[in-house]
């Protein structure tokens, strides 16, 4: 027993998160095939998933048939928030977890009526890094900024602006208050993602949410 | 742990590799191979490395990590290397480089005890588990490609 242990090596070659893949394979064809566009909500925590969700859907009313799925550590309270504004809302409880992952936006969407249902909004857990890895079997991913978390959070956080199809920059409103670089901001933008559309808004007051909900009209990919 | 990704990768890694080890043999080295655009901290990878394999059949394994890094161009004198941040000067002066990456992650391979002696060792019968098995089905690279068309 004194020789050293042989060993091999041996390939596997395979996607670590496979089997979330797999499962985000899935809802993505389920939700195509009821010709519903989803959207993957990514956002630091107050930067305003929440009201913009709560400000689009006011707007929607009429014109479009959402649902919701709500990802959030512990409490109730976005869902309640959003419940408001429309009828099919699922709050999902992610506990530890600070991303959503595939198999519960399937279960989820087990638990609402989607008959009808047009447009999907899945406001990820408020992360800026773990949810970008975990396909949800989303058309189009959109990465939430805002103006009080400083101009430079596009460069600090690559991969959601790399992946994502549309960047909102959040409360515009406030920008008298504030010194955020904007042009710096999307120049951050524009290097990582050369395509990507950036969009001003403000939840509050409404402002550029006429962009906002044009782009929301764009046909499934 | 909640709120490092690491500990949700290490968690699936954990949960793959156990899967594919092969049965008697024991685990000393887990090789992933790992895009810039992830974002993986190695030294947080380690440590949640360790606190998933803890008590399970791979503990004290090693997990080797190849991170690929950040690639970089010039668009003022075309020069292109490779960085681990995305965000650097050119030596021509030029303060915008363009940062390309990738998101690969992939469990790449496995190093387990040789057969014989992890059969010496642990009194497992002699080809109870193949060792090219685990490689029979490379899945990751296929899927890969039909997701990207």
């Amino acid at each position: 027993m004194s020789d050293p242990v042989r060993t091999v090596r041996v390939p596997i070659a395979e996607r670590v998160l496979e089997i979330n893949d797999q499962l985000a394979e899935g809802v993505r064809a389920d939700l195509t095939r009821r010709g519903i566009f989803a959207i993957d909500l990514i956002g630091a925590p107050g930067s305003g998933k929440t009201a913009l969700l709560e400000a689009t859907l006011q707007r929607l009313k009429g014109r479009r048939r959402p649902a919701v799925l709500v990802g959030d550590l512990a409490t109730r309270r976005d869902g309640d928030r959003l419940a408001r504004w429309c009828d099919r809302v699922v709050q999902i409880s992610t506990g530890e977890g600070c991303h959503l992952e595939a198999g519960q936006v399937r279960d989820a969407l087990g638990q609402v009526d989607l008959d009808g249902v047009d447009v999907l909004f899945i406001e990820n857990v408020g992360n800026l890094i773990c949810p970008v890895g975990f396909d949800l079997g989303q058309n189009a991913k959109v990465g939430l900024f805002s103006l009080t978390e400083g101009d430079d959070k596009a460069a600090k956080h690559p991969y959601l602006v790399n992946a994502a199809d549309l960047i909102l920059l959040n409360k515009i409103d406030l920008a008298p208050y504030l010194t955020f670089d904007r042009a710096g901001f999307e120049a951050d933008v524009r290097q990582l993602n050369a395509t990507v559309p950036v969009l001003g808004v403000s939840a509050t007051t409404g402002e550029g949410f006429d962009a906002w909900l044009e782009w929301l009209e764009r046909p499934l990919a | 742990m909640p709120g490092v990704h690491e500990f949700s990768i290490a968690d699936a890694l954990a949960a793959q590799v156990i899967l594919h080890a092969p049965a008697g043999r024991r685990v000393r080295e887990v090789e992933i191979r790992v895009g810039a655009l992830r974002g993986l901290e190695p030294a947080a990878m380690e440590m949640c490395w360790d606190a998933v394999t803890h008590d399970t059949a791979i503990a004290g394994s090693v997990l080797v990590m190849d991170i690929r890094p950040w690639s970089l161009t010039c668009p003022t004198c075309g020069r292109v290397w490779e960085s681990p941040v995305p965000f650097a000067d050119c030596v021509c002066g030029e303060v915008a480089p363009r940062p390309t990456a990738t998101d690969e992650l992939d469990l790449v391979s496995m190093t387990v005890d040789d057969e014989d002696d992890a059969a010496e060792d642990a009194g497992v019968a002699s080809g109870a588990a193949s060792v090219g098995e685990p490689a029979a089905a490379p899945i990751g690279d296929a899927a890969r490609e039909e997701r990207a068309s």
